[in-house]
């Protein structure tokens, strides 16, 4: 497919972009934002490192591979790996939970992202190692490319029910950020871009099973693979995220397609961070979740108002007005990977125990009897105004009384969501309780500080190591 | 299958594309190591021996080709050999034991590729290999493991997390990654189930699972074992010739052909002055419509080059794709003459594919061929004598003759071969002289 010269292409636009930018492009909001993200990605993560998933994924890296292993594991002092796997064995702690950041459109952006840049600063070699600005930057490389990317598919706004978008915009992200930590040439950043999208795509059905955390995994070490095979002088189609007719490239993920250029960082260019902003998570479970728990608290308050305390044998039905989304409607979940996908199990665990936590989807808590029962009595309605779609959707939870009597509790925006986010101190509240698992308190708080001041670090893999 | 496969493996192994995979693999290694093809100066850890033994297998889209579409040895056959090495030394893989896995890795291939007939076309989305080659190396692997059925359910959730790359890459360096990726993200697959990894056991079932690669996904459940009716009983594959998409064999069958006829009257002379415009009548398939490629990894998926290289050389060989053959300036000439047509009979489906040639003369005659079924085709297939011609000369440009001997004694009596991991010894390059006791059949 020829194209005459002069014309930009999306794909060298992108790669311009990843090569170009400086530290001078980032604004206050955007370093703000994304340090946020970096400390609640480290602690989930470290908390993530408890899991059972997350001891089968470092079990078989470290059964396989020894050498060359200088990048650190989450909470394990110890033990260190080869970097795509210590990529990989991170970005599964980070997923593990489904406890990490949610953007619009859907991602879980910094999961894809962070681990890889880790592994990746541990790899250079110590008269090389880039300073905290240019971490923060790298970062923000991985975002941003993620964000535009979706911004080609109108599909991308919806909750997904094809692909996994970590997968997919993750695996690019991934590949830009170290691309950017690396300093790679142009040519090898287009290259870089092109190799990962051989290595994106996961399909949606794994979303719920254990299998799921691997999709970031995958994603932020297959993007880091991709970076070092372009860094070596591997060359892919530079026309990869361009819509080239006939023969799919980036587009093969998405039914609707339209790519557009990114403009150099000349003038003041405007990060998509800026302009919208990261959901935290409050407790490990998909993000639809916390609408119908918020709205489960509420009505519970008035149910606790009207009855005296929470009895559930006065209530006849519970009603969920929720968005049309298989993978997380489950009437009956059987695993906590099920549980943290359940829209039901969610509302009543609010209902019954007036909070929503690490210790909710342990196997006793997601088989006890009361639970069960009250989760006998939900039906779920789907209102056409409820759209699936993290931007626009709602939760609404309605209590049938026998006496006849009928309360509602409905949320729009759940505390946490970039239309009410999470203070400081509910954000270092999340990383301490998470941290704590596996840290002492003294490493917990030298890593909160130093992501506060990561601009003025002069050795970046110094985070890495703190881990 | 397998013979080829290795030979093409082998041959590969000096390509651009296989070095760097092999650089960046050494990163990694430890004591559990596997061989890697043609070298006994290094090994390397299974995952990234599967990896780069399928770079190489794919290094000059040089392997096998399966109807409907995929390149399906190649993502099998890294990933069961460097597992096979992986095992703890009491442990010992027969000969029957890596058939086995194999045709389990060959034949879920197949089976996957008949749930959507979009398969049965030559693709434009998501290049084949990567989403069934990816499962049938996780199948294979599984197999070779000894799983339970539990576990192997898992192996295929597992591996379709990985599957689906995009055909954009074709044409490219990267291409032969995608088989090279598939063979160790099945292996990764298998041995993360192995561990205990769980993923949706519903994974072939669900449009959102393997599903989520094709637009129309209509999936069976598999015949019982009684009697079982492989899909490679009924269905053959090709074995190429040369070193290029196989829609071009098609083209350089009737080129030749048509070579043959011009030179008749002139003194085997081709006269290239003469020929006014070459008409190449091909089905559609846009990435491997190139009217100048640049690199190897273009010509190889040009229509056009193939057609003006027949036509120059009269066969088509590595050599054909050599960078000074690429850039000769008759050959360049010739491609300025050539254009495509694509008549509407003429189907993008490696089953009903045909191509025609005609050479338009100056002086306004023509002289035309068809080629219906090249020779390699599963309707024509290689000899046997062809097959192991291939394979000597693809093997001797790194093995020494007897470690070549020893293979495709290996290979064709597979079988019977006690402990297979002879087969890897040769592959490195070691000869059965050296280690008589290895080769001992049952």
């Amino acid at each position: 497919v020829a194209r005459s010269a002069p014309e930009e292409t999306v794909t060298s636009s992108f790669a311009s972009f990843i090569y170009a930018v400086r530290p001078e492009h980032l604004s206050e909001i955007v370093c703000h934002r994304s340090k946020r993200m970096i400390l609640d990605s480290i602690g989930v993560g470290l908390v993530g490192s408890t899991t059972h998933v997350f001891d089968i994924a470092l079990k078989y890296c470290l059964e396989l591979y020894s050498s060359v292993a200088v990048s650190n594991v989450y909470g394990k002092p110890g033990v260190k790996l080869s970097p795509t796997l210590a990529a990989f064995t991170n970005g599964v702690a980070t997923h593990s939970m489904d406890f990490d950041d949610t953007w619009h459109p859907a991602t879980h952006p910094s999961g894809a992202v962070l681990p890889a840049l880790l592994a990746a600063s541990q790899m250079l070699p110590p008269n090389s190692k880039p300073n905290g600005l240019d971490f923060l930057l790298a970062f923000n490389v991985g975002l941003e490319v993620q964000g535009r990317l979706m911004h080609f598919s109108t599909e991308a706004h919806n909750i997904p029910k094809r692909f996994h978008p970590p997968s997919v915009v993750g695996t690019m992200g991934s590949a830009a950020a170290t691309a950017k930590l690396l300093s790679l040439s142009m040519a090898q950043c287009t290259h870089a871009l092109g190799i990962a999208a051989s290595l994106a795509g996961a399909p949606m059905a794994n979303a719920a099973t254990q299998a799921k955390p691997l999709h970031i995994g995958n994603a932020t070490r297959l993007g880091l693979e991709a970076a070092l095979l372009a860094a070596r002088g591997m060359e892919a189609n530079p026309f990869i995220l361009d819509d080239i007719s006939g023969c799919s490239g980036f587009s093969a993920f998405y039914s609707i397609y339209q790519p557009k250029p990114l403009s150099t960082p000349n003038e003041r260019h405007e990060f998509l961070l800026e302009k919208q902003d990261i959901a935290f998570k409050r407790f490990p479970a998909h993000l639809g979740m916390h609408w119908v728990v918020d709205a489960a608290l509420s009505v519970r308050n008035l149910f606790i108002n009207y009855a005296g305390s929470f009895s559930p044998s006065l209530i006849r039905t519970i009603v969920l007005k929720i968005p049309v989304s298989k993978y997380i409607n489950r009437p009956f979940p059987n695993s906590e990977h099920q549980a943290r996908h359940s829209f039901q199990f969610n509302a009543c665990t609010a209902l019954l125990d007036g909070e929503v936590g690490l210790s909710s989807f342990t196997e006793s808590s997601i088989h006890r009897q009361e639970l069960r029962e009250l989760l006998h009595k939900v039906v779920v309605e789907h209102p056409e105004d409820n759209v699936a779609n993290f931007d626009k959707m709602y939760g609404e939870v309605a209590l049938l009384l026998k006496s006849g009597d009928v309360l509602t509790g409905k949320c729009d925006t759940f505390y946490g969501h970039w239309r009410k986010p999470l203070s400081r101190e509910s954000l270092l509240k999340k990383f301490r309780s998470n941290a704590s698992h596996v840290l002492p308190e003294e490493k917990v708080e030298t890593i909160i500080t130093m992501v506060d001041n990561l601009e003025n670090l002069s050795d970046s893999s110094q985070l890495a190591c703190s881990l | 299958m397998i013979l080829d496969t290795l030979g093409v493996g082998l041959l590969g192994t000096s390509t651009e594309v296989c070095q760097k995979v092999k650089q960046y693999s050494k990163i990694y290694s430890s004591d559990v190591s596997s061989t890697i093809w043609g070298h006994l100066d290094f090994r390397l850890p299974p995952l990234y021996a599967a990896f780069v033994n399928g770079v190489a297998v794919h290094s000059m889209d040089f392997d096998d080709t399966w109807h409907p579409a995929t390149h399906p040895s190649g993502a099998v056959l890294p990933a069961v050999i460097a597992l096979s090495e992986a095992f703890p030394q009491k442990k010992k893989i027969s000969g029957l034991d890596l058939l086995l896995a194999f045709s389990v890795g060959i034949e879920v291939q197949g089976r996957l590729l008949h749930f959507s007939s979009e398969a049965r076309n030559i693709p434009k989305r998501f290049h084949p290999p990567t989403v069934v080659g990816t499962m049938g190396s996780a199948a294979a692997c599984a197999k070779l493991l000894a799983l339970n059925q539990m576990e192997c359910k898992n192996t295929l959730a597992i591996a379709a997390s990985y599957a689906g790359a995009p055909l954009a890459n074709a044409a490219t360096q990267t291409k032969p990654l995608h088989i090279g990726n598939a063979a160790k993200h099945g292996l990764e697959a298998a041995c993360l189930a192995s561990q205990g990894l769980q993923g949706n056991n519903q994974i072939l079932d669900m449009e959102s699972g393997i599903g989520a690669f094709y637009t129309d996904y209509n999936p069976q459940t598999l015949p019982t074992l009684q009697s079982y009716p492989w899909l490679l009983d009924q269905q053959d594959v090709a074995i190429k010739r040369f070193p290029a998409h196989l829609g071009t064999h098609w083209v350089a069958d009737a080129a030749s052909s048509v070579r043959r006829k011009l030179v008749e009257n002139s003194d085997n002379l081709l006269l290239l002055d003469k020929i006014e415009k070459v008409i190449v009548k091909v089905p559609e398939v846009k990435y491997v419509n190139r009217p100048s490629p640049n690199s190897e990894h273009e010509a190889r998926h040009s229509f056009q080059f193939v057609a003006c290289s027949a036509l120059l050389d009269g066969s088509m060989s590595v050599q054909s794709f050599a960078s000074d053959s690429i850039q000769r300036p008759a050959l360049q000439e010739l491609l300025c003459k050539t254009q495509l047509q694509h008549p509407s009979d003429n189907k993008p489906s490696f089953e009903s594919l045909y191509c025609e040639v005609t050479v338009v003369l100056r002086d306004g005659g023509t002289i035309s061929d068809r080629c219906d079924t090249f020779y390699g085709h599963w309707r024509k297939p290689l000899t046997n004598e062809d097959l192991e011609k291939k394979f000597q000369s693809n093997a001797s440009e790194v093995l020494p003759a007897e470690a070549i001997e020893g293979i495709i004694e290996t290979v064709y009596n597979l079988e019977k071969v006690e402990d297979c991991s002879v087969l890897n010894m040769f592959l490195s390059g070691q000869s059965a002289r050296a280690r008589p006791e290895k080769l001992h059949l049952l």
